[in-house]
């Protein structure tokens, strides 16, 4: 069964997340995955492959990477007359206000919600990365008789990390009892994945209910107050899960990949995740070029050291230069002998005169766009 | 260029018979090349960065393939309002048999329809086998100027095999004077380079004449262009400089490959403002694993190393698996070489194994080793 059942929606992340750094430019579902993806091609590519092809992404700031990024959407396999992909914005209000979250943004396009011809509503974040078959999901929601379905998934390190996600409490019978923040007082949790599942009209009734009731809650707030009187369930995911809100988070999901077993099971042939093409060439490795456990993207030319990394597209590595457990974004220039280890550096950045940039695996250096040190 | 000025027409029905069993199922212009891309990639990408709106695609010989993979324009951006990549197989006609296209010139005249849907001022005439990067924009705007009636793209060649190709003679402004097919005795180093850019009118006209001339080969190097200097009509050399690389022996085929690992290789495929485009496939990025080396090397996406590369070229999916070693060879889309096993000097057909501690390929042999079909795994 395909899910063309529901349309989906891409949701931003909250207002009061800021990742270090690479947020100062672009939404979370813009930054860079693997050299070659953008955040957001996971969530799409979900939505194109369970057969979804009404898609509705919403974007609170900087806007101009993911519209390019997106496109006309032909290249996550939309018909382009049957299917569409939405880019929609909550312009009222500027992107630090309180009022500016997720509810106020379905408000303002609620008009645009109720003429979807979709039964049903899935809605996936633009900023945590995973695989997932909604078809599954939608089947097991509209078996169970549920009101609502939230995806969640069982970690053993909510203490250190996933501080800005929230938790489920779900009881024997899959029944969600709570819906609240990750206080950080216990390893074994479930992170909610802030994806959903519901009928179109009880989606809804929860967007104006929060409405009502305060203009500053979220959908999350709405259903975490309602999960003692309505029907709400979980479902379980299983396999790579990665939430990327703080640099930390996003530093360690992206370099567990380099384990290939891990990478590929994300990534399988049945389930391509798709990604805009930039047309780069193949990368060209040179007689001093010593590579060992990374993921390179095209484009590169590689004459120096690389370990243990995730190296965008078109990055330029010259004789000399070691990076370890790094990742280097798109079009960035390392000069000769320059030592980068546990660093992010962001795109078209160039290392020349710094020769030592230094960060640790807990707190990994920021290098920032365009910058030159 | 104004919207259809000029249309292209690609001659893409070449078999490629020297390329062996790369062309027993796909025509020569579909065979792979540079890692990521299929010849016919740098034809149709240097009309889209010229500014040409509307390309024909003539094939013929095994063409099922070509055609599915040409009909999806959007790869090249020749998908706007009025673009297209329009595949043109020989077809039946009403008051005629079905005819294959006798020649160069005949697979263009029985298109006439199809060029007078757009009613174009010139024609670019191109084979879809050879491998450069070329603006044909100026190439158009240098044949205004002249105001020719044909305009043929030559690049010298040195003198002494000069006797291997078609010889434009031309005067000090480059009109030519004379054309020689094989000239046992040249009396120029330019040589043609097949692509040719006609004023339609006039072509037109020849084409309906040509097409019912029973003494014709209906080929534009052997009837065509001699029909035009007899006629006295204006012909000149365009001289072309840069990389160019016609690929018909699986030893050319190689050795252009091998062209890419130089530090300063003159086709240049990274060149931000002049891009090769083509199929885009949805796979991680390379993975160079915990014990590969990699030492000179060309690698696109999908590709995995755990074992060693020298000097080679690896296509998207190839892999590469732990103790395997891979010296100055090329390795198709989806090769596998497995453990242990060595493969050197050999150009490795699409999809194929190579079994545990095979060994295919001499560091010695004085051609290139082609390995068209599995090999099962060694005993050492």
């Amino acid at each position: 069964m395909s899910a063309f059942r529901a349309f989906g929606i891409v949701s931003s992340a909250d207002n009061s997340i800021h990742v270090e750094g690479l947020h100062d430019y672009r939404p979370i579902g813009a930054f860079s995955f693997l050299g070659r993806f953008r955040v957001i091609d996971f969530p799409i590519s979900n939505m194109s492959n369970s057969g979804m092809d009404r898609i509705q992404v919403y974007l609170r700031t900087r806007p101009r990477s993911i519209a390019e990024h997106i496109g006309s959407g032909r290249h996550y396999n939309i018909n382009s007359k049957r299917g569409k992909i939405q880019m929609l914005f909550s312009e009222d209000n500027n992107q630090h206000n309180i009022y500016n979250n997720d509810i106020a943004a379905y408000m303002e396009n609620i008009d645009i919600i109720e003429r979807m011809h979709q039964e049903y509503v899935i809605i996936a974040p633009s900023y945590m990365v995973y695989k997932q078959d909604y078809c599954q999901l939608l089947e097991t929601h509209i078996q169970s008789g549920a009101e609502v379905t939230l995806l969640y998934h069982r970690v053993e390190n909510a203490r250190d990390y996933y501080q800005n996600c929230r938790l489920v409490t779900v009881n024997r019978q899959k029944g969600i009892t709570s819906l609240e923040r990750n206080l950080g007082t216990a390893k074994e949790k479930n992170i909610f994945m802030d994806t959903y599942c519901m009928k179109k009209e009880v989606f809804i009734g929860l967007i104006r209910a929060a409405h009502e009731l305060s203009s500053v809650y979220t959908l999350a707030d709405i259903i975490g107050i309602r999960c003692k009187d309505m029907d709400i369930r979980g479902y379980q995911h299983k396999g790579y899960f990665a939430s990327l809100l703080s640099l930390s988070d996003y530093y360690r999901a992206s370099l567990d990949l380099l384990d290939y077993n891990m990478a590929s099971g994300l990534f399988s042939n049945s389930w391509p995740i798709y990604t805009r093409t930039t047309d780069s060439c193949p990368t060209k490795y040179f007689e001093t070029a010593k590579v060992e456990n990374s993921f390179i993207s095209n484009g590169c030319l590689v004459e120096g050291t690389v370990e243990d990394s995730i190296v965008g597209r078109g990055v330029t590595i010259k004789k000399g230069v070691t990076i370890k457990n790094s990742i280097i974004m798109a079009h960035s220039v390392i000069e000769e002998g320059v030592h980068i280890e546990n660093a992010i550096v962001d795109k078209w950045a160039h290392i020349i005169h710094a020769k030592e940039i230094r960060g640790t695996i807990e707190q990994p250096q920021y290098i920032k766009r365009r910058d030159t040190l | 260029m104004a919207h259809n000025e000029m249309l292209a027409m690609i001659l893409a029905g070449g078999r490629g018979s020297r390329l062996r069993d790369l062309t027993n199922k796909v025509a020569k212009p579909a065979v792979y090349y540079g890692g990521k891309y299929r010849i016919i990639d740098f034809p149709l990408s240097n009309c889209a960065n010229s500014g040409i709106d509307t390309v024909g695609v003539l094939t013929q010989y095994e063409s099922v393939l070509l055609n599915s993979y040409v009909a999806q324009d959007g790869r090249w951006g020749l998908d706007s309002k009025d673009s297209g990549v329009y595949v043109l197989t020989p077809r039946e006609k009403a008051d005629e048999g079905l005819d294959v296209y006798r020649g160069t010139a005949d697979a263009i005249s029985q298109n006439i329809d199809f060029i007078d849907n757009y009613n174009p001022e010139y024609i670019l005439v191109l084979s879809g086998d050879h491998i450069y990067k070329m603006n044909y924009a100026k190439m158009l705007s240098f044949h205004k100027k002249m105001g020719a009636d044909a305009t043929i793209a030559v690049r010298p060649v040195p003198m002494k095999e000069a006797s291997r190709f078609g010889i434009m003679n031309t005067d000090a402004d480059g009109r030519i004077i004379e054309f020689e097919e094989k000239p046992k005795k040249p009396k120029s180093n330019l040589a043609s380079m097949g692509i040719y850019i006609f004023s339609w009118k006039l072509m037109r006209k020849m084409l309906v004449e040509d097409m019912n001339n029973p003494e014709s080969d209906h080929d534009f190097g052997k009837d065509i262009i001699p029909r035009m200097l007899s006629d006295k009509k204006k012909l000149f050399a365009y001289e072309f400089k840069g990389y160019w690389k016609d690929v018909g022996t699986i030893d050319s085929l190689w050795e252009a490959n091998m062209d890419l690992l130089e530090t300063k290789n003159e086709l240049n495929l990274n060149d931000s403002s002049w891009l090769i485009y083509t199929e885009d496939v949805s796979t991680l990025p390379q993975y160079i694993g915990k014990n590969a080396k990699i030492k000179k090397a060309y690698i696109t996406q999908g590709v995995r190393v755990e074992g060693s590369v020298t000097n080679s070229v690896l296509f998207t999916g190839a892999v590469v698996a732990p103790g395997a070693r891979v010296v100055d060879s090329v390795l198709m889309p989806g090769v596998v070489v497995e453990d242990g096993a060595t493969v050197t000097r050999a150009l490795v057909a699409e999809n194929v194994h190579i079994g545990k501690k095979a060994k295919v390929g001499s560091k010695t042999s004085e051609e290139i080793t082609l390995v068209a079909n599995d090999v099962k795994g060694g005993t050492k």
